[in-house]
């Protein structure tokens, strides 16, 4: 029998000579992740951007082609504009609270105290609670009656003090900011803690014994050493105060009025309460498309990737 | 046993080429020793023949076999790491059997294997025990017994002993060339240290660069090496190097040294050029005895330093320009200022091209 | 000077109960209210510490069938969990040994970590309309599962960077296939990285609230949609609302306070290894 297997295997071997079998391995571990990740990576993107070129309403399955009518809409929504303003007051008031009171809660626990554990362990349950359950248990402490709060005003000023910590407008966001300050401050205060605790101590000392001060300390020395552990901490806040929902939904769900609508609450109202499909599309490809811009020139710049 | 053969073997990491066209027979049943500075290319090439990194050109063949799309599973070998990568969570027992679980092999055969490879190295009563708590030496031991159990057709080693401090190394040193000795089996083993390749190696296969500078048995290229990197990467301390002016004198030829010395050359057919490096290895530049041999050289220097080591005694003094070493027996040698005449004999020199160092014959 | 310490020391505890009682309070009193009876709970002035510790708000949770969501949320947040475990970790070790992507991939995977759910969550919403996967376990897994897996992917990430590369290559020059060593080295070398990691992430799964709320209905209502539930606009539940948030928040506490050491790597996303 004449037969040409060998110039055959001949063709395949060179044809693939440097690779091993298993070379697509590194390929099928990841498949499923991607796929799932797509799910939520880009189908939302693409989806939304579809969508927001048409004009689908609750009451009207319209697919006809909308032009940039959704997105001209954007710019006269005074609600959606008012909503980005609650969202970035919350986060320069909470974030740079949060940051500061950490670090001075860190450099209280820095050094050793009998106990220190225990006080450290406590004091970050507050971060692992359910944002909205939070929510809940500072509405249950706010109650203008039965709530503890304003008992205690009441006995601090003298004679019985009733706020309305969830219906006056200059009270909602007090409210809200000692909700989110309560439950993220830990957090700030954990990753400090640690930084902090990695700094170089004869650094510190060297320094001290050149006759340094506190501050001079902290300035060129400490704060250059926690920068790079701080700055992601401050991604992770930042990012999570722009889309606070969860909190203010169990609080104030957005009132009084739209006092307290933030851009989650404001696209959650119009997506699932007005329906406005098509035109929430277009906010949801405003706020993807934004935040991926600054999270991944963030992650670039902080070199998180590498 | 099997040989193995490598011809025309490129690999590149980005930009990076770092093997050019590697070309190496190996016998079966020798151990050869892949040897040269870091980055020279030899633990790439070890890990190539294990298929750990892939062919990019080229071609490997185990026992005339090619390996090129090979798993390294599917290659019959075993491997010796550095780290002795022993993992944490097995005890020796499963450390040593690991391989043969790998394979599926039942369970009688892989106790008697284990047992008969710990009994070789000497760590049966460790068999219990975890990686941590043991020391640096019964590590490398275990390490050393997962891959005896395999029963593999080739052995790679890569620097196994650089982690080990000095006594240690010596120790394992010999229990590798007796294990080599006793099982007879091939192998690959690559290490930084010289000292190493020439107790160790059938064949050291020197590398710089991506290229092999030369092989051969160790005393071969201790002797002859081929080039000026060889001469100087083999022998502790390093072999002097003098440039000097060749300059004729009537039928004969000679080195002019820049301090005003002369050294006759010997004969060459082919001239000897403007200019010229001498080497000469430090164990050869002796204390001047009576003269025993016409083609001795003699010269008179200042000692600049001593450095006694014990058994011999490092005296550095300079010819020519050059910091040189000359390693002597004795103890009385003198102290730094004063006047020694050294000699050494000229066969024991070797000449390099000062430009392409490659070695004058 | 070792008065001036000791006064030192002093002023830190007396801060430090102050910070104590601002962050631990709170926590109290939500606890409090859910073993009051309903006459404390509405009692004014505020009462403080209840007389009798009785389990009636709890077991009236058991008995309307309302602590069923906290079944779901075990069963979402468990379920999402392991296949993000799995699948996350497998991602990690290729994107670790093999650089598969590159640098733009990991880039990617991590902000889809950052990305606001709101804006995830209505086109999913649409999607899942479409499909009929609104109120399933199968739909709210899948999005579990998806929106966990950078955060598994991050910070197994980490923990396989750890392994020395030379454990796996030994154990394939020893006869182990790529899935093998996966199995056999990097799954028990990584094994309380995977450990933390995974209860993190079910912590995360746990406590989430917004894709719940959008997807849920009656069948898998989560125990955080459950407490919304009781929000009335007039009048509050409040009863329940302690016991069911007390419920939920039980288990991350017993969990997270085991955790202690990982706590901070878990939470920085790997920012500070602890």
């Amino acid at each position: 029998m004449t037969y040409a297997p060998r110039a055959k295997h001949e063709s395949t071997v060179s044809r693939q000579s440097t690779r091993m079998p298993d070379h697509n391995f590194r390929y099928w571990i990841i498949a499923p992740s991607v796929f799932l990740l797509l799910l939520i990576g880009l189908f939302p993107l693409i989806y939304s951007l579809v969508v927001s070129f048409q004009q689908i309403t609750m009451t009207d399955y319209d697919t006809s082609f909308a032009g940039l009518d959704n997105y001209l809409h954007l710019f006269e929504d005074a609600r959606l504009w008012q909503s980005i303003a609650h969202t970035l007051v919350i986060t320069v008031i909470a974030l740079p609270l949060e940051l500061l009171f950490g670090l001075a809660m860190a450099h209280l626990f820095l050094e050793k105290m009998p106990g220190r554990q225990i006080f450290i362990s406590l004091i970050v349950l507050p971060t692992v609670i359910s944002p909205v359950v939070a929510g809940a248990t500072w509405r249950l402490l706010f109650d203008q009656r039965y709530g503890p709060i304003n008992q205690v005003i009441s006995w601090l000023a003298g004679h019985e003090v009733v706020l309305l910590w969830n219906i006056t407008p200059h009270l909602v966001y007090p409210a809200i900011l000692i909700c989110e300050i309560w439950q993220w401050t830990p957090f700030m205060f954990l990753i400090l803690l640690a930084a902090l605790s990695n700094v170089d101590k004869s650094l510190t000392e060297a320094a001290e014994l050149d006759g340094a001060g506190f501050w001079r300390i902290f300035f060129k020395i400490v704060l250059p050493a926690i920068w790079p552990v701080m700055a992601i901490a401050i991604l992770i806040r930042g990012v999570d105060l722009f889309k606070i929902f969860d909190v203010i939904w169990a609080l104030t769900s957005g009132g009084p009025g739209t006092m307290t609508e933030t851009v989650s609450i404001y696209t959650y109202v119009q997506g699932f309460q007005q329906f406005e499909t098509s035109y929430t599309a277009a906010i949801a490809f405003l706020i993807v498309g934004l935040m991926s811009m600054v999270v991944i020139w963030a992650i670039r710049r902080m070199g998180l990737a590498k | 046993m099997s040989d193995v053969k490598i011809s025309g073997l490129h690999k590149t990491f980005g930009q990076v080429h770092v093997l050019k066209g590697i070309d190496l027979e190996i016998p079966a049943g020798e151990f050869t020793v892949l040897v040269g500075p870091s980055g020279c290319g030899k633990s790439t090439l070890l890990r190539t023949i294990a298929g750990l990194e892939e062919v990019e050109q080229g071609n490997i063949l185990i026992a005339g076999v090619n390996v090129n799309t090979l798993r390294p599973r599917d290659r019959n070998i075993a491997m010796v790491f550095q780290n002795y990568a022993l993992y944490p969570y097995l005890n020796v027992f499963e450390n040593i059997a690991f391989g043969l679980r790998a394979r599926k092999m039942p369970d009688s055969e892989v106790r008697s294997r284990v047992h008969f490879a710990a009994e070789m190295l000497g760590i049966t009563g460790l068999l219990d025990r975890l990686p941590r708590e043991l020391s640096g030496g019964q590590r490398q031991r275990v390490a050393i017994g997962r891959a005896i159990v395999r029963k593999a057709q080739l052995f790679l080693f890569d620097e196994p002993l650089s982690n080990l401090d000095a006594q240690l190394r010596d120790e394992m040193r010999g229990e590798i060339k007796r294990l080599h000795q006793d099982l007879g089996i091939t192998m690959i083993y690559v290490t930084h240290d010289q000292i190493e390749a020439m107790t160790l190696a059938d064949k050291i296969v020197l590398m710089r660069g991506g290229v092999i500078e030369q092989m051969g048995a160790p005393l071969t290229i201790y002797e002859r090496p081929a080039n000026r990197f060889v001469a100087g990467f083999l022998g502790s301390p390093k072999m002097n190097f003098i440039l000097g002016d060749v300059i004729n004198r009537g039928s004969s030829h000679a080195m002019l040294l820049t301090d005003g010395e002369t050294i006759p050359l010997p004969q060459r057919s082919g001239g000897w050029g403007q200019s010229i490096v001498l080497g000469i290895r430090p164990q050869h530049l002796e204390r001047s005895e009576p003269i025993t041999s016409v083609n001795e050289v003699r010269l008179k220097r200042t000692i600049e330093i001593v450095q006694p080591t014990g058994s011999r005694t490092y005296i550095t003094i300079n010819i020519g320009g050059a910091q040189c070493i000359a390693e002597t027996e004795s103890m009385e040698i003198g102290r730094p200022g004063e006047l020694i005449e050294l000699s050494f004999d000229l066969s024991h020199a070797v000449f390099f091209d000062p430009i392409s160092g490659a070695a004058l014959v | 000077m070792a008065l001036n310490r000791r006064l030192n020391l002093f002023g830190r505890y007396i801060l430090a109960c102050c910070l104590l009682v601002f962050f631990v309070f709170p926590i109290y009193w939500l606890f409090i209210i859910s073993f009051k009876t309903p006459d404390e709970i509405f009692h004014f002035p505020p009462v403080w510490y209840p007389k009798n510790i009785q389990f009636a708000n709890f077991s009236v949770l058991f008995k309307d069938g309302d602590a069923i969501s906290v079944l779901n949320s075990l069963i979402l947040a468990g379920t999402s969990t392991v296949i993000a475990m799995v699948f996350g970790t497998m991602c990690a070790y290729s994107l670790v040994r093999f650089k598969t992507g590159g640098e733009n991939f990991a880039v990617w995977v991590i902000s889809q970590r950052l990305m606001p759910p709101i804006a995830i969550i209505f086109p999913i919403f649409l999607l899942y309309v479409y499909l009929g996967w609104v109120d399933t376990y199968g739909g709210l897994i899948i999005l579990y599962t998806a929106f966990n897996l950078p955060y598994v992917i991050w910070m197994m990430r980490g923990y396989i960077e750890d392994i020395p590369l030379e454990l796996e290559e030994s154990a394939l020059v020893d006869g182990c296939s790529r899935w093998r060593v996966l199995w056999k080295v990097v799954f028990p070398m990584a094994r309380t990285g995977l450990f933390a990691t995974a209860v993190f992430t079910f912590v995360f799964a746990w406590n989430e609230f917004i894709f719940a709320l959008v997807l849920t209905r009656t069948e898998v209502v989560t125990y955080t949609v459950q407490v919304t539930h009781y929000f009335g606009g007039q009048s509050n539940f409040w009863a329940k609302i302690a016991a069911m948030s007390a419920l939920g928040t039980v288990p991350v506490f017993i969990t997270v306070s085991l955790l202690q050491r990982f706590l901070v790597r878990g939470i920085s996303m790997g920012a500070v290894k602890g």
